[in-house]
C-alpha cells in the first residue's frame, strides 16, 4: 500500500522482507534434506531386511516406473479418483448445509447433535460389512464409505465454526435490521468459511483412508486392489510402489487443503 | 394518548415539543438485578445528548434499548412517535468495538447498510465513495480491518452508519477504545461532520470531557437501579472546535458534570467498579 497512514496503526515492517525469504530457503533446505535423508534410510534398511518385507528405495521407483508404464498404476488410480472425488464431494454438499443448519437451528441442534458426535467417534470401518450387506459391491457402496469416512469432519468443524460468531456480529447486523437470510448471507457464511476449509482438509485426509478401506473391503478396485493383488504375489516392490504413490497424493491433496484454507482466511490477517 | 393541552412531561423539558426520541418509564431488570429504572428522556431532531455514569449504571443497556436490541423490562421508547420493538429503520449505531465484518473490505463494511436498506447496487457505488471521503479514508476502499489502525476502523464505523443518512445516531462509547491522541481526533471530526448533518444523537461516553464536548445536553445516570440524576445543559456554542476546550465555560460545566458523578448522596458505594 502506497497511501500514507494519517492515523497512529501498527507500524508496518518492510525490513522483514529480507529474513522472510532467507527463512524460506532455508526451510526448502531443510525439507530437501529431510526427504533425501528418509530415501537413504529407506534404501539402507532395504539392502539389510530380507526383500519379502522391505525393498530399497530405489528398486520401489523402478517399480513404480514399470506400473506406470504397464499401465496398472494409472487404471488403478483412475478408479480409485472416481471413488474418492464422488465420496469427497458428496461430503462436502451435504456436510456444509448439515453443519450450518446444526449451528442455526436449535432444533436440529438439540435432536442431532450427539448422534453425530456419536457417528464421527465411531471406526468407519465397523460399518463396512454392514454397508456390504445392504448395498452390495459396486461403484456405490464404495462412494458411501468415502463419504462416512469423510462428512462428519466436514459437519463438525463448519457446526462449529458456525457456533462460535461473536454475539457483536451478529448484533451489527441486527442494528441494521438483518433477517436471518441476510444474517447467512452476510455473517453466518463468511464467517464459517475458513471453518470449513479446516473441515475439508480433514476430509480429505480422511476420505483417502475411506477409499482404501473401501477397495479392501468390498469390491476390490484401484490401489487397494493393487495393493492386494501385488502382495499375494509376494511383490513387496509395487506393494511399496502404491503405498508410495497414495502417500504423495495424501501429501498433494492436503496442501492443496491448506492453500485453500489460506486464500478463504485471508480476511483474518497474518496470524 | 389524551388531548390535554400539555403532557406533563411536556413541561419540565423543552426539547419534547419536538422530540424524535421519547422515553417513557424505561427499566431493564436481568432476573433480580435492576439495572436502570424509571428513566423519561426526550431527545430533540438536531439535539445531542450525552449518557455520563459510573461503570455498571446501565447507559450501554439503554443505547440498545432505544434501538430495540434489547427489549426493555417497563416503559417503552417512541421514535418519532412510533413504538421502538426492533432496530427501526433510520437509526444506526457505532458501537465500541467498531463492529466491522472483518471478511469484508472498508468499501463492503461502508455499503453494508444501504445494502440491508434495499439500495440499489448503482446508488451504492455512487454513495459509498462519498461516505469513506468524508471520514478520510479514502484509499483504503480495498483495505481488510485487519490492516487498519483502530482509529481508521472506527472512521469506517462513522461511515456505515453515516451512509444511511440516519435520522438518529446512536453512539456507544464510539471512541472508548481508542488511544488517547486518537480520540481526540476522531472527536473533533465527529463534530465537523455532524456540524454539516445534524441529526439526533445519543451519546453514551466514560470521558466527562467527551460528555461535555459532544453534548447539548449531559445526562448523568447514578444509583442503583440507576436513574436520571441530573440533566445539564450545555451553552457552549456552536460549531465546537478544539478552541472550545479552552473556554472557561468548558471547564466549568466540566468541573460540575464531574462532581455529579463523583459525589455520592444516595450511594455509599459508587465507587467505579
Amino acid at each position: 500500500m502506497t497511501t500514507t497512514t494519517p492515523t497512529l496503526g501498527p507500524a508496518p515492517a518492510p525490513a522483514a522482507a529480507r529474513p522472510v525469504r532467507r527463512r524460506r530457503s532455508s526451510a526448502l533446505l531443510t525439507y530437501g534434506a529431510s526427504l533425501l535423508a528418509g530415501a537413504a534410510i529407506w534404501e539402507l534398511a532395504g539392502h539389510l531386511i530380507d526383500p519379502v518385507f522391505l525393498v530399497p528405495f530405489t528398486d520401489t521407483v523402478r517399480r513404480l516406473g514399470e506400473l506406470v508404464a504397464s499401465g496398472e498404476l494409472p487404471t488403478a488410480l483412475l478408479a480409485s479418483a472416481q471413488v474418492f472425488g464422488a465420496g469427497l464431494i458428496i461430503a462436502v454438499l451435504v456436510g456444509l448445509p448439515a453443519g450450518l443448519l446444526l449451528a442455526r437451528v436449535r432444533f436440529l441442534r438439540v435432536g442431532l447433535e450427539d448422534w453425530i458426535t456419536g457417528l464421527y467417534a465411531m471406526p468407519m470401518v465397523a460399518l463396512i460389512p454392514f454397508i456390504l450387506a445392504i448395498f452390495g459391491f459396486g461403484f456405490t457402496p464404495k462412494v458411501i464409505v468415502v463419504f462416512l469416512f469423510a462428512v462428519f469432519p466436514v459437519i463438525i468443524t463448519v457446526y462449529e465454526g458456525a457456533s462460535s460468531i461473536p454475539a457483536r456480529h451478529i448484533e451489527v447486523a441486527r442494528s441494521f435490521r438483518a433477517r436471518e437470510r441476510h444474517l447467512w448471507r452476510d455473517v453466518v457464511i463468511p464467517y464459517t468459511i475458513p471453518f470449513a476449509m479446516t473441515g475439508i482438509r480433514l476430509a480429505i485426509a480422511r476420505a483417502l483412508v475411506g477409499m482404501i478401506a473401501a477397495e479392501f473391503f468390498l469390491a476390490v478396485s484401484g490401489l487397494g486392489e493393487l495393493i492386494l493383488i501385488t502382495s499375494r504375489r509376494f511383490d513387496t516392490a509395487a506393494v511399496f510402489a502404491t503405498i508410495l504413490v497414495v502417500c504423495i497424493l495424501g501429501v498433494l491433496l492436503l496442501a492443496l487443503g491448506h492453500a485453500l484454507e489460506r486464500r478463504f482466511a485471508a480476511w483474518r490477517g497474518p496470524s | 394518548m389524551r388531548s390535554t393541552p400539555r403532557d406533563i412531561n411536556a413541561v419540565h423539558d423543552p426539547a419534547a415539543a419536538t422530540s424524535r426520541i421519547q422515553i417513557r418509564g424505561l427499566g431493564k431488570y436481568f432476573d433480580e438485578l435492576c439495572v436502570f429504572d424509571d428513566i423519561d428522556l426526550d431527545v430533540g431532531s438536531a439535539e445531542v445528548v450525552t449518557l455520563v455514569g459510573p461503570s455498571g449504571c446501565g447507559k450501554t443497556t439503554l443505547l440498545r434499548c432505544i434501538d430495540g436490541l434489547v427489549a426493555p423490562s417497563t416503559g417503552e421508547v417512541r421514535i418519532d412517535g412510533a413504538p421502538v420493538v426492533e432496530p427501526p429503520e433510520g437509526v444506526a449505531v457505532v458501537f465500541q468495538h467498531f463492529g466491522l465484518f472483518p471478511w469484508k473490505t472498508v468499501f463492503r463494511n461502508v455499503a453494508y447498510g444501504l445494502r440491508m436498506a434495499g439500495v440499489s447496487r448503482r446508488a451504492i457505488a455512487e454513495r459509498v465513495p462519498a461516505f469513506i471521503e468524508l471520514v478520510g479514508l479514502r484509499g483504503f476502499e480495498n483495505s481488510y480491518p485487519y490492516q487498519l489502525s483502530g482509529g481508521m476502523q472506527q472512521r469506517a464505523g462513522l461511515a456505515r452508519a453515516l451512509a444511511v443518512e440516519p435520522k438518529v445516531l446512536l453512539m456507544d462509547e464510539p471512541f472508548g477504545a481508542l488511544d488517547a491522541q486518537t480520540r481526540e481526533v476522531l472527536q473533533f471530526e465527529l463534530l465537523r461532520i455532524w456540524d454539516t448533518r445534524p441529526t439526533s444523537m445519543v451519546f453514551v461516553t466514560h470521558s466527562i470531557d467527551e460528555a461535555v464536548l459532544m453534548g447539548d445536553r449531559v445526562v448523568v445516570l447514578k444509583g442503583r437501579p440507576s436513574t436520571v440524576h441530573q440533566v445539564i445543559d450545555v451553552d457552549l456554542a456552536r460549531p465546537r472546535t478544539r478552541a472550545t476546550t479552552t473556554d472557561p465555560r468548558f471547564h466549568e460545566l466540566r468541573e460540575q458534570v464531574w462532581n455529579l458523578v463523583m459525589s455520592t448522596p444516595d450511594d455509599h458505594n459508587s465507587v467505579e467498579r
